[in-house]
């Protein structure tokens, strides 16, 4: 029984991972455009961003998917829910990492910037080479345990009909009536899957910090 | 050195107000206290010094049983406790810890509590006090101690001087009959640990047995009436204060009163 | 028809959905802060079942989504012959999911206090659980606050999933509404609209409850 369960359950581990992945993909690069904006000269620009980030962040994600899915459509987008779910993940996603972005740039030191302006850098390789990758460094964990949360905001896929995990326990919910069974097994792959994330995430930081030779 | 109080007469009858005898603490195999046997008479004041780490904290702590002890037998203001594998009945515990008052390096207030609560609140719970009586306990303390006015005050608010005598009150408002004191003015600047001490010396003119940890030579010397040396977990010496201060018999004595009072 | 029209006409259908989410926010408070208080002192106990027990509630309540949490109980109960109603069946799972997120931030509360104020309560007299309420809690309190009073507002947007087991709250009342009028994209802006000016309201009393809560802890 469980065998049975567990191959059917896990059908849908692929597109749980695609929309968690893809989201977390478009939201961290929509997110670098937000942090950019809200540190732009122009009073509006930051004024937007702000303004975006803030509205993402107040409303429920699966308000959100709703508004995509079934709203959008009225005038003429016509999108698969798979399109859907991405869509709104990125957007959520992209709120979530503009502000890890944000905290991770506030912890490099002025000193940096004025050191690489001293040297003569142009501020696009001062960003570029300079401020972003150590900034990447203190967001890494920051940017997993966000990547975890978004897999476990990912379930909410299945209520617009993406067939990813949850999906599919509930249909062997309904199909075979091992109502608990399912969903323990649908539990414990998302924990297995935090598990073998949150796993790595830590093998990239003791790499990348050993390589820098902080501890 | 500076004004010399005068001291009160050593004390000759032993009644046994605090008996110490092998006293031990063992962290693992590392024996953090050796053997510690002291007894004092009914107002008496004994300085406890020693270099960092010589386990005068720990000696004053396993008193109370804020550490527990591996070995020896406590006796104070009529609790006793045997130290074993066990902690103590809850009884016997909560008797010891009636008897003794402890005054910390870091004040240790309670910070959501203004001062008067601190002072009365443990009287309410502990004693049963009512609030009245519990207040009118503060009022007198806070007099003693110098800061009437600061009965609403939250300790966040206060100096660090005052936050420790703040803390003396809060101790004395139970009545111990013993008060323990870990460097109560490490932490603070040199002149405004004199308000401190000043508060202590009081509190032993009138007769407070105390068991004091410190660095202040003045205090050790001109008010406490014996001193005991600690160094490696265990007593090195102990004699009249002015004894020990001046015709040390002990080398790593010697050598840890030059270091002191050069400095 | 003119938009804001349009919404007044809807508020009647979707107001009591929003008192139904509220409910289960609220309830789900009420539940859940305290069961997590118990989770962060058992997960502190000596006992070592009590700190098991704790571990398994908490890693089932924040290592699920909260989604499947609630499916789970919504689908096995009543194989275990327990019928609950939707909206009790929602209560469950959101306390539990906050319950569990609770107990992590009354653990760091009761972390950051001091071990010098655990010491001056016992020599104060104030030892066990006496000392733990009028000594340790009210200072753990006041330092997990914040994040608590974050993870309420959390809580109300996560209501939202009891759409799922067909509790009648706002999302049901909205998708109602939808399904009739297929003005998808206005009733769910609308939605959205609700749901976001009430989180901002929220956000803001616990921005005035923080600085309330500090004041006295402050330097001059
Ligand atoms: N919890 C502990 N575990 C292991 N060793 C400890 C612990 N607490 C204190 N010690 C050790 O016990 C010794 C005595 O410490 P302490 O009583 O604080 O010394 P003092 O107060 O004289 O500076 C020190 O060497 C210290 O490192
Ligand atoms: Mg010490």
């Amino acid at each position: 029984m469980i065998t049975q369960l567990l191959t059917s359950i896990a059908q849908g581990v692929g597109l749980t991972l695609y929309v968690t992945g893809a989201s977390l993909l478009f939201g961290g690069l929509i997110g670098l455009v937000l942090v950019g904006a809200a540190r732009s000269p122009i009073a509006i620009i930051r004024a937007a961003a702000t303004l975006y980030i803030n509205v993402v962040r107040v409303i429920p994600p699966i308000t959100w998917l709703f508004l995509i899915y079934f709203g959008l459509p009225q005038y003429a987008l016509r999108l698969s829910t798979l399109q859907a779910a991405i869509i709104g993940f990125s957007i959520i996603a992209s709120a979530f990492m503009a502000e890890i972005y944000r905290s991770g740039l506030l912890s490099i030191p002025d000193g940096q910037r004025e050191a690489a302006h001293a040297l003569g850098l142009s501020p696009f390789t001062t960003v570029g080479h300079i401020i972003t990758p150590q900034a990447f460094r203190v967001a890494l964990p920051a940017i997993a345990t966000y990547g975890i949360g978004l897999l476990k905001d990912s379930a909410l896929a299945s209520t617009i009909g993406v067939r990813e995990i949850t999906y599919y326990a509930q249909q062997s919910a309904k199909q075979t009536h091992e109502g608990l069974l399912s969903f323990v097994v649908a539990g414990a792959l998302y924990i297995i899957i935090s598990l073998v994330v949150a796993l790595v995430a830590r093998r990239v930081d003791l790499k990348l910090r050993r390589k820098i030779g902080v501890l | 050195m500076g004004l010399s109080f005068g001291t009160k007469a050593p004390p000759t009858a032993l009644s046994g107000e605090v008996e110490v005898s092998g006293l031990g603490k063992k962290y693992g195999v590392i024996e953090v206290l050796k053997d510690v046997n002291i007894s004092m008479a009914e107002g008496e004041v004994v300085s406890v010094i020693g270099p960092s780490g010589a386990g005068k904290s720990t000696f004053l702590r396993c008193l109370n049983y804020l550490e527990k002890p591996s070995s020896g037998t406590i006796a104070i203001g009529g609790a006793r406790v045997v130290a074993g594998e066990k902690l103590p009945d809850k009884a016997s515990l909560d008797h010891l810890r009636r008897v003794t008052g402890m005054v910390f390096q870091s004040f240790n207030l309670f910070p959501h509590l203004t001062v008067m609560e601190n002072i009365t609140l443990p009287q309410r719970k502990v004693l049963g006090s009512s609030k009245e009586q519990a207040e009118e306990v503060a009022n007198q303390l806070l007099k003693r101690v110098g800061l009437p006015e600061k009965a609403k005050a939250y300790p966040a608010r206060l100096s660090g001087g005052q936050q420790q005598r703040i803390a003396i009150a809060r101790a004395l408002a139970l009545s111990p009959k013993v008060m323990l004191f870990d460097e109560p003015t490490s932490a603070l600047d040199p002149e405004i640990g004199l308000e401190v001490l000043a508060v202590m010396r009081d509190l032993a003119d009138e007769g407070m047995t105390m068991l004091v940890v410190t660095h202040e030579m003045h205090f050790a010397r001109d008010v406490s009436e014996r001193i005991m040396v600690m160094g490696n977990g265990g007593v090195l010496e102990i004699g009249p204060s002015r004894q020990v201060m001046s015709e040390p018999q002990n080398d790593r004595t010697r050598q840890f009163l030059k270091a002191v009072l050069d400095r | 028809m003119d938009l804001i029209t349009q919404w007044l006409g809807w508020m009647p259908n979707l107001t009591p959905g929003l008192v139904i989410s509220l409910q289960l926010t609220g309830l789900a408070l009420l539940i859940g802060f305290p069961f997590g208080l118990l989770l962060a002192v058992m997960a502190e106990a000596k006992f070592k079942p009590f700190q098991w027990i704790s571990f398994a509630f908490v890693e089932i309540g924040r290592g699920l989504p909260a989604l499947v949490l609630l499916y789970l109980l919504y689908f096995s109960l009543p194989d275990a012959g327990i019928t609950l109603t939707s909206l009790t069946t929602a209560i469950i799972a959101l306390s539990w999911n906050t319950g569990a997120y609770a107990s992590e931030y009354f653990r760091a509360g009761l972390a950051a206090v001091p071990l010098g104020q655990k010491e001056a309560a016992i020599t104060s007299g104030l030892s066990g659980w006496t000392g733990f309420r009028i000594v340790i809690l009210p200072q753990a309190l006041r330092i997990s606050t914040p994040p608590l009073a974050g993870l309420a507002v959390l809580v109300f947007q996560g209501s939202a999933l009891a759409f799922v087991i067909a509790v009648p709250e706002l999302m049901s009342k909205a998708f109602e509404i939808g399904s009739i009028t297929f003005e998808y994209l206005s009733v769910y802006t609308l939605t959205a609209v609700i749901y976001g000016t009430l989180t901002l309201i929220f956000l803001g009393l616990v921005r005035i409850l923080e600085l309330r809560l500090g004041r006295h802890l402050l330097r001059n």
